[in-house]
């Protein structure tokens, strides 16, 4: 009897708690799908804020030439020798077909205003052309030379004309020639191939990120090609050979901290071991790789380390039933199913060594190279360290490049991710 | 009988543990039973034995879940062990192909003798005695890789085949002995893990005896199976038996009954009696040994 | 493996040059025309700062240090002696120009006419007391109108670059220093306590009047853009590049421009400067003919492309002078220089 009744009113107490239980359970989950939309919209702000800056990097503006290609000022000799023709005054014949086509600018000041809508890395497009084809020489063609920074940016909008004179980069008398050019179809905007097969420079019109991504790609493969071997090697010893002793907590606890050290200490210790002591050369994406390698370590090892444990005993046990030494039930049976958390990993890892600027900083990869970067010797820099650089220059044009360039690294970082994705989809085994 | 943890409560005539008891067949109480009681009594010796054990102890750190076991397996016999839960049973089992190493804290004294050689020594190497003595676990365990992989996998890395034709006739024949070739010979490429559960514990069994062992240990096989693959199961170790020892841990007594030869019952770590499995179900001759088969506790 | 490193780096084939990131914008400039109109290979500039790049020009002869110091003061007398004990015993100093330091605004307010005096005031951290006498207080000034009661009615509030910057060292020496010492009390301080004078002099206030913006100049440019009340501290290139949203403040009584920075009077500008291992020349190739292209006229001159980006051109007489030392290879730089 006394049964029965304790067992109503526990009922009713249920009953009258769970209105309230439901309540908070409807708040927590609004609350999360409030952070879920807060999250995407600053994801959103982020995406909206790059790309509305940086999409018209893309084009490039270039103006339309008839270039003649005249004998007796590039080669009078007619041999078509290499130092003769890389030597040539080109930018004389720029100015040439300038003088030519608004033969009414006379004076000196109106001729420099005339030149400087040109952007000066036009007389090497014209050196270019010449030294892939000596043929041309003698003859006239209509080129599209690439236009100067700030005709682009005039172009894009981003000098706005009806401001006065005294206070623009263009003067009224430059507008009036460019307008002529636009009329007569001379002046257009083409894709920016400059902006991706050109090294860094100085001026915005000519700089490409070519070079940094080259740096980008020699640098991570030096960092892939040791961190992967090293950091699943490491792991596999610390969690099926080495003896589970004060010495292996230690080392665990270790591990797990430099997972947290910032990474300019990685930089630091760099420049203490593999320039000042072991004289690597400066700069050289050799020396940023292996940086990189011992930031990118903690990761993979911890990551692989969770990839091994998840592997369940019974595979092991089954193995070790059937007469395999340690060795081969690690290689043979436990490595293979642990290989998609160990892969996701070390691509998480490379993901965030393609992002880092500040160890490389010490180790003298922040700084203006142009030359492509050809082997792992040779100085290099990185895409956001260029990111960077360009960020700090005073030019408007660097704006937009900035921005285009760090749509280039977050589309790698997208790519880089979804690779990870896919690979831990493609290789799961359910066991 | 109530049990709480697996302990039987005696609601009547209740004694503390560790007290003397008059031991009479009219006594119901089994955790209650003097140390001196749980002599082994029963033939654990036999002739020309594939197995010997001697004074097998087992230490899990502090906790002894093995005591002083002495016990013989022999050639051609299917031995089984029964006993309730917990009782050392498994853990026994284990210690006949050293696969008590791979747990960190465990500890194994006596000695076992295999061929003349006492393979508890540190100094043997439990690679070739594992292939030797094979074991067959509770849970089926294939392999996330093909049929053919998961028999070829033992053959190759003890270096059993000469070639690819060698490697397929083991695995042909370890199918086929193990009842499995008519269901899986068109589809050895197909993961091990797509078999039902029966069939993956006959691809177990086949595993192990692609390695041409002398002993098959098996842990409680057919616990996680049907009643018609344990059926098939049963039949297969009738089979085996003719050219390989198998020592078989049971939850069930009338698994226990129906395939085997000889039987040993454990109890909390002590092996209590063995005999022959007739003389174990018909005649016990210890209290525990009648208590447990006739279902006092369990 | 090693032996390849060694060598690749006892051959270096090309320039390095680190320093002062004030003069890093031009450097690049000239390497890379170097680079586009020459055969060798273009030159790697680092902007690690003037004196971190003293520190590793100052390492030692050799390829792996540098082979050219930018800096955007003249090297100090502690440096000179660091490099000696490397070894560095011969080194040329080439002036390249000069850099101004404007104080910015919007377009959209009024331009602003401080002297150097009211700089010190407004944005010092402590200075002599208002009613006179010789102690300082506490900064009180949050208004330009109570610096100077000629300046508009409007809060103070200054970005600038952080401590780290050469230009805010710059700023401090040219710009604050000079209006503090036109009190005559801590003019005199200057003899008798060199460290309090520089303490009252050089020390900027940090209860929020003056902000640090990093050392991004860009940053400044669009933080004044969308506060047209604020000034900001930032090299003339800078303001040049954005003369359709920026102006600078007149600072006793000269706007900044080109000519008036060049001519000297426009009081906040400071020399730049390029220092060369001779000892290097010929190890490195194209050293001589890097500094053939920097002191050409095309480059440095007042039409050249350095002016260009900003760089305040000298008068051609200094031009002259640098241009022969630097193509003679002359050391001008001795270790008891001053």
């Amino acid at each position: 009897m006394n049964k029965r009744s304790n067992k109503c009113s526990a009922a009713e107490r249920i009953n009258a708690g769970l209105t309230r239980r439901r309540a908070v359970e409807r708040l927590f989950r609004y609350t999360g799908l409030l952070a879920l939309l807060l999250g995407l919209t600053f994801l959103c702000v982020l995406f909206f804020s790059i790309i509305s800056k940086g999409y018209t990097a893309f084009q490039q503006t270039y103006i339309q030439l008839e270039i003649h290609f005249d004998e007796q000022k590039l080669d009078p000799s007619g041999e078509r020798v290499y130092e003769v023709l890389s030597t040539a005054d080109y930018g004389g014949l720029v100015k040439q077909s300038l003088r030519a086509a608004f033969p009414m600018v006379a004076s000196r000041q109106e001729q420099r205003l005339l030149y400087d809508l040109i952007s000066f890395g036009a007389a090497y497009q014209l050196r270019d052309r010449i030294l892939a084809d000596p043929a041309l020489v003698g003859q006239t063609s209509r080129v599209w030379v690439t236009a100067s920074d700030d005709v682009d940016m005039l172009v894009k909008g981003y000098i706005k004309r009806d401001v006065p004179e005294a206070e623009r980069r263009l003067r009224d008398v430059q507008l009036a020639w460019l307008d002529t050019l636009e009329t007569e179809a001379r002046l257009s905007l083409k894709f920016n191939t400059a902006f991706f097969t050109s090294g860094d420079s100085r001026e915005p019109e000519l700089a490409g990120i070519w070079g940094a991504l080259m740096g980008s790609i020699l640098t991570l493969s030096v960092t892939l090609a040791l961190s992967f071997p090293i950091g699943v090697a490491t792991a596999v010893y610390l969690e099926e050979f080495a003896p589970r002793n004060r010495w292996s907590d230690l080392i665990e606890v270790n591990i797990n901290n430099l997972a947290a050290v910032p990474s300019i200490v990685f930089g630091l210790l760099g420049l203490a071991v593999f320039i000042n002591f072991m004289s690597f050369p400066r700069s050289a994406s050799l020396v940023g790789g292996l940086v990189l390698t011992l930031m990118t370590l903690p990761t993979i090892i911890i990551a692989s380390r969770a990839a091994l444990r998840a592997v369940p005993p019974s595979i092991r046990e089954a193995a070790l039933g059937v007469g395999a030494s340690k060795m081969q039930t690690v290689f043979f049976h436990v490595l293979p199913l642990a290989l998609p958390g160990m892969l996701t990993g070390t691509i998480i890892g490379m993901a965030q060594a393609l992002g880092e600027t500040a160890p490389l900083l010490m180790i003298g990869m922040v700084a203006f190279i142009v030359d492509i970067p050809a082997n792992i010797f040779e100085p290099a820099t990185v895409l956001p360290v260029q990111i960077f650089l360009w960020v700090d220059s005073p030019e408007r044009a660097f704006i937009e490049r900035t921005s285009a360039a760090i749509m280039v690294l977050l589309g790698f970082l997208i790519a880089m991710n979804a690779l990870a994705v896919i690979l831990r989809k493609k290789l799961e085994r359910r066991w | 009988m109530s049990t709480v943890l697996g302990k039987p409560i005696n609601f009547s005539n209740e004694r503390r543990r560790g007290e003397r008891r008059k031991h009479t067949r009219a006594t119901t109480s089994s955790a209650t039973v003097p140390r001196e009681d749980r002599q082994t009594v029963g033939t654990a010796a036999v002739e020309n034995p594939r197995i010997r054990c001697t004074d097998i102890n087992v230490h899990y750190g502090s906790k002894h879940a093995v005591r002083n076991v002495t016990l013989d397996i022999g050639q051609h016999e299917i031995m089984a062990m029964i006993g309730p839960s917990g009782c050392g049973k498994s853990t026994f089992l284990r210690c006949l192909n050293r696969m008590n190493d791979t747990i960190d804290n465990c500890r194994v004294t006596g000695n076992i003798w295999l061929d003349g050689l006492n393979v508890n020594d540190r100094a043997i190497d439990v690679v070739p005695l594992r292939a030797k003595v094979g074991m067959v676990f509770q849970k089926p365990n294939p392999f996330p890789k093909s049929i053919y992989e998961n028999i070829a996998f033992g053959p190759r890395i003890h270096g059993l085949a000469r070639n690819k034709t060698d490697l397929d006739e083991i695995v042909v024949n370890s199918l086929q002995n193990a009842g499995l070739w008519q269901e899986v010979k068109d589809q050895l490429d197909q993961p091990g893990t797509s078999l039902s559960g029966g069939q993956q514990q006959r691809l177990c069994i086949a595993r192990a005896i692609a390695v041409n062992p002398e002993v098959i240990l098996m842990d409680e096989p057919c616990s996680a199976l049907d009643p018609i693959a344990t059926a098939v199961i049963e039949n297969l170790m009738s089979e085996l038996c003719a050219e390989y020892s198998i020592v078989i841990v049971t939850h069930s007594m009338q698994q226990a009954a129906r395939v085997s030869h000889r039987t040993a019952y454990f109890h909390l770590g002590d092996l209590i009696e063995v005999g022959t499995t007739e003389s174990i179900f018909m005649n016990p001759l210890h209290q525990l040994t009648e208590d447990y088969i006739t279902g006092r506790f369990g | 493996m090693f032996a390849a490193q060694a060598s690749a780096q006892t051959t270096r084939d090309f320039i390095s040059i680190v320093g002062s990131s004030t003069v890093y914008p031009f450097a690049t400039v000239v390497a890379e025309t170097f680079g586009k109109t020459t055969r060798f290979k273009t030159p790697k500039v680092e902007s690690t700062g003037t004196g971190g790049g003293f520190k590793l020009f100052c390492g030692g002869i050799g390829a792996r240090y540098p082979d050219i110091a930018n800096s955007s003061r003249a090297i100090k007398q502690s440096e000179i002696d660091a490099c000696v004990a490397n070894g560095v015993l011969e080194i040329i100093e080439v002036k390249i120009g000069y850099d101004g330091i404007a104080i910015g605004s919007s377009r959209k307010a009024s331009r602003l006419a401080l002297s150097r005096k009211d700089l010190f005031l407004a944005l010092a951290k402590h200075i002599p007391d208002p009613q006179g006498g010789e102690y300082l207080i506490v900064n009180p000034h949050k208004n330009w109108k109570t610096v100077n009661p000629d300046l508009p009615d409007v809060a103070i509030e200054v970005l600038g670059p952080p401590p780290t910057s050469g230009t805010r060292d710059a700023f401090v020496e040219l710009a604050m220093e000079d209006g503090c010492a036109q009190f005559g009390w801590i003019a005199a301080l200057k003899k008798n306590d060199e460290q309090r004078y520089k303490s009252v002099c050089h020390t900027i206030r940090e209860d929020g009047v003056y902000v640090e913006a990093g050392e991004n100049d860009n940053l400044i440019v669009q933080k004044l853009e969308a506060n047209s009340g604020a000034l900001g501290i930032l090299g003339f290139s800078f303001l040049d590049q954005n003369a359709d949203k920026m102006q600078g403040a007149a600072v006793d009584s000269v706007i900044p421009t080109f000519e008036s920075i060049a001519d000297g009077s426009y009081p906040i500008s400071r020399p730049l400067f390029l220092y060369v291992k001779k000892a290097h020349v010929g190890m490195i190739p194209g050293i001589a003919e890097f500094l053939h292209e920097l002191s050409s006229e095309k480059a440095w001159g007042d039409d050249g492309y350095l002016a260009d980006k900003g760089l305040i051109p000298m008068p051609e007489e200094e031009r002259i002078r640098f241009a022969e030392n630097s193509r003679q290879l002359r050391v001008n730089l001795f270790s008891d220089k001053d």
